[in-house]
C-alpha cells in the first residue's frame, strides 16, 4: 500500500509538470489547428535560460522564471509572426513540417552554440525530501509542481475570465463565426501561440533543478506530450490536465513493474490504440479529428 | 490544396530526360575516381530511392509519414540477420525484408486510413517509435545498441563487393526499380485514384474510388521499397544499429528529401536527394553535425512556407520558359 501511494505520488508530481506543457500544445491545436512539433524546444530554451542565469548570476530558478518566461513569450510572438501565421490555411505538409523544421533548427542551434554537454542546476531544495504519511516527496519536485499548478490556474483564469481569453475560446469553437463577431482572429492566434510557448518555457525553468539539461532534452519529452494531448483529446484543455496526471501515474507504475524501456513501449501502444479507436481522445470534441490540419 | 504544379513536364520530355540521365549515370564510374565522391554518389542514389519510396504513400496519396525509418530498418535487419544467422544471401534476404515490411505497411495502412492530417502523422510517428524501441530492446535478436557487423564473406553472391563501384551499380539498379514502380503507379489507375483521394477524399469516394484498397496498396508498396533500400544500405555500410536505421531523425530526413525536391512527382525526390545529401555532407565536413542540421531546419521551413511544391516546380517553370522561347523563335522564323 505504501508502495502504491509512493508510485502514485511520484506520478502525480511528474504529471503535473507535464500538464503545463500539454495544456499549451493542446491549446495551440484547438485554436490554430497547428500541431506544434517545436513545443518542447521552448521548454529546452527555458531550461537553458534557468541554467545560464543560475551559473552566471547565481539566480535561483524560482526567481529567474519571472525573467525567462517573458523572453520566451516574445520569442513566441516572433515565431508566430514569421512561421506560424504563414503556415495557417496551407496544405498539411506546410503545417506539419514548418514546426518540425523549427524544432530541428532550435535543437541544433543550441547544440552548436552551447555544445552537447549535460548541465544541471542545483538549488537549496536539491536532494532534500520530506515525508508525508510515510510517502517520501522531493522538495524540488513539489515546489515545481505547485508553481506549475499556479501557472496552469493563471492560464485557466486568463482563458475564462478575460476578454482576450474568451475571444480565443470563440476562435477555437468556430474561427469564421468569431471573425464575424468582430474578434481579431490573427491576434487570437498570436496570443494563444505566445502564451502557450511561454508556459512551456516556464515549465522548462521549473524543471531545470530536476531534469538534466542538454540540447535534445525537448525531443525526449515531446512524444510523451503528444501521448498526453491525444489521450486527453487534441484541443481539450481539461482533458490535457487529466491525461497528464494519468500518464504520469501510468509511467511511474509501468516503469516500476516492467522497467523503463518496455514500460515506454506499453504506453506508445496505448497511444496508437487511442488514435485508431478514438481519435478524439477521452475528452475531445467529437469530430475534432476530421478538421485536422 | 493543390500540391502539383499545374504545368507538369510532358511525359515524352520526361522520358527523354530520364533516359539521358540514366545513360549519364551508367558512365559516371568511368569519369570519377575519387573515393570521397564515389561514396557521396552512392549515398545520393540510396537516398533518392528511399525518398521515392516515401513519395508513393507520402506524395501521391498525401499520407505524410514520419515513421518510414521503421520499414527501412526492417529491410536492413531482415537481410542482415538472415545472412548472419542462416547464411542466406542478401539477394534473397532483400525480398524477404520487402515482403515483411510490405505486410507491416499494409497493417499500418489498414489501421490508419481513416486518420487525417496531424492525426495520421502522429500515428506513423508512434508506429516508428514502437519499432525503434523494439529494435533497441530486443537484444536477443538485434543485439540492441551494439548493432550488427556484416563480416566480409563471399563476395558478389552475397552482395558484398571489394570494388566500391559495384555498389554504385547496385544502388543505380535499385533506383531504376523504385523510380520505375513509382512512375508506373503515377500513370496507372491507382495513381489517379491516390491523387483524387489526396485532393478530396469524399468526392473521390463518391465517384467510386476504392479508398481503403488504394491507400493500403500504396502504403504496402512504399514500405516494401523502403525495406529494399534498407537491405542495400546494410550491404553497403556493412554495419547497422538502431540509431542508423530506425531512429526518428531518419524518418524526418526521408520526408525532408522528398519535400525539398517536390513531393507528389516522380522526379522530385531524386532532385531532393541530389540537393540535400551533398549539402548535408559538405556542411557536416565544414561546420560539424549540429550546424548541418541547423541548415536542414531552415531549409525545411523555407521550402514548406515559400515553395511547398519543392525544387521540381522551379525546374518545371524553367522547362516551360525554354519551350515558350523555342516556340516564339519558330514563329518569328516563319
Amino acid at each position: 500500500m505504501q508502495l502504491v501511494l509512493q508510485i502514485v505520488a511520484n506520478g502525480l508530481l511528474i504529471g503535473g509538470l507535464y500538464a503545463l506543457l500539454a495544456v499549451g500544445l493542446t491549446l495551440i491545436f484547438g485554436v490554430l489547428r497547428v500541431v506544434n512539433f517545436a513545443h518542447a524546444e521552448f521548454m529546452m530554451l527555458g531550461m537553458y535560460g534557468a541554467y545560464w542565469l543560475w551559473s552566471i548570476y547565481g539566480l535561483d530558478p524560482y526567481i529567474s522564471v519571472f525573467l525567462v518566461t517573458p523572453v520566451i513569450f516574445l520569442l513566441g510572438v516572433a515565431v508566430d509572426r514569421l512561421i506560424i501565421q504563414r503556415s495557417i490555411g496551407k496544405p498539411d505538409v506546410t503545417v506539419v513540417f514548418a514546426t518540425l523544421g523549427l524544432s530541428i533548427f532550435l535543437q541544433n542551434a543550441v547544440l552548436t552554440l552551447w555544445t552537447a554537454d549535460i548541465r544541471s542546476v542545483s538549488t537549496f531544495a536539491t536532494g532534500s525530501v520530506f515525508v508525508v504519511g510515510g510517502v517520501r516527496l522531493s522538495v524540488a519536485m513539489t515546489i515545481s509542481f505547485a508553481a506549475a499548478m499556479l501557472f496552469a490556474l493563471g492560464l485557466w483564469f486568463f482563458l475564462t475570465k478575460t476578454m482576450y481569453g474568451k475571444g480565443i475560446q470563440a476562435v477555437a469553437q468556430n474561427r469564421r463565426a468569431a471573425a464575424l463577431m468582430g474578434i481579431d482572429v490573427k491576434r487570437a492566434y498570436l496570443i494563444t501561440y505566445s502564451v502557450a510557448v511561454a508556459a512551456a518555457g516556464a515549465m522548462g525553468v521549473l524543471v531545470a533543478p530536476i531534469f538534466t539539461i542538454f540540447p535534445r532534452v525537448g525531443q525526449t519529452q515531446i512524444v510523451t506530450i503528444f501521448v498526453i494531448v491525444v489521450l486527453g483529446g487534441l484541443g481539450s484543455v481539461p482533458g490535457a490536465v487529466i491525461a497528464a496526471l494519468l500518464v504520469g501515474i501510468i509511467r511511474s507504475g509501468a516503469g516500476f513493474m516492467f522497467g523503463t524501456a518496455w514500460g515506454e513501449l506499453a504506453y506508445f501502444a496505448v497511444f496508437l490504440l487511442v488514435l485508431i479507436v478514438r481519435p478524439q481522445g477521452l475528452f475531445g470534441r467529437r469530430g475534432a479529428e476530421v478538421y485536422g490540419g | 490544396m493543390r500540391i502539383n504544379d499545374p504545368t507538369p513536364i510532358p511525359p515524352a520530355a520526361s522520358r527523354i530526360i530520364g533516359a539521358a540521365a540514366l545513360v549519364l549515370l551508367l558512365f559516371v564510374p568511368l569519369v570519377i575516381r575519387d573515393i570521397y565522391w564515389i561514396d557521396m554518389g552512392i549515398t545520393i542514389l540510396i537516398w533518392a530511392s528511399l525518398a521515392t519510396a516515401w513519395n508513393i504513400s507520402g506524395g501521391f496519396a498525401g499520407g505524410l509519414s514520419l515513421g518510414h525509418a521503421a520499414f527501412f530498418g526492417v529491410g536492413a535487419y531482415t537481410s542482415t540477420l538472415l545472412f548472419l544467422r542462416l547464411g542466406i544471401t542478401p539477394w534473397i534476404g532483400i525480398f524477404v525484408g520487402a515482403v515483411l515490411a510490405g505486410l507491416l505497411g499494409a497493417l499500418l495502412g489498414v489501421i490508419t486510413f481513416r486518420l487525417k492530417g496531424p492525426f495520421f502523422v502522429l500515428a506513423t510517428l508512434a508506429f516508428g517509435i514502437v519499432i525503434h524501441i523494439i529494435n533497441v530492446n530486443w537484444r536477443g535478436l538485434t543485439r540492441g545498441a551494439a548493432g550488427l557487423l556484416l563480416p566480409f564473406r563471399g563476395g558478389p553472391q552475397n552482395m558484398l563487393f571489394l570494388n566500391l563501384w559495384a555498389y554504385w551499380y547496385v544502388a543505380l539498379g535499385l533506383l531504376v526499380l523504385t523510380v520505375g514502380i513509382s512512375a508506373a503507379i503515377e500513370r496507372s489507375r491507382l495513381g489517379y485514384f491516390l491523387v483524387a483521394l489526396r485532393e478530396d477524399e469524399d468526392a473521390a469516394r463518391s465517384l467510386g474510388v476504392r479508398v481503403v484498397r488504394s491507400k493500403v496498396v500504396a502504403a504496402a508498396t512504399s514500405a516494401a521499397l523502403a525495406a529494399c533500400v534498407g537491405s542495400v544500405y546494410a550491404a553497403f555500410i556493412q554495419y547497422i544499429d538502431p540509431d542508423s536505421t530506425t531512429q526518428f531523425e531518419l524518418s524526418v530526413q526521408i520526408a525532408l528529401v522528398a519535400i525539398v525536391g517536390g513531393m507528389g512527382t516522380t522526379f522530385g525526390p531524386l532532385l531532393g536527394a541530389a540537393i540535400v545529401i551533398p549539402l548535408g555532407e559538405i556542411l557536416r565536413a565544414r561546420l560539424g553535425g549540429g550546424a548541418a542540421l541547423v541548415v536542414y531546419g531552415i531549409l525545411l521551413m523555407v521550402i514548406v512556407l515559400t515553395a511547398p511544391n519543392g525544387a521540381i516546380a522551379g525546374v518545371r517553370m524553367l522547362v516551360r520558359r525554354v519551350r515558350l522561347f523555342i516556340d516564339s523563335r519558330r514563329k518569328a522564323d516563319a
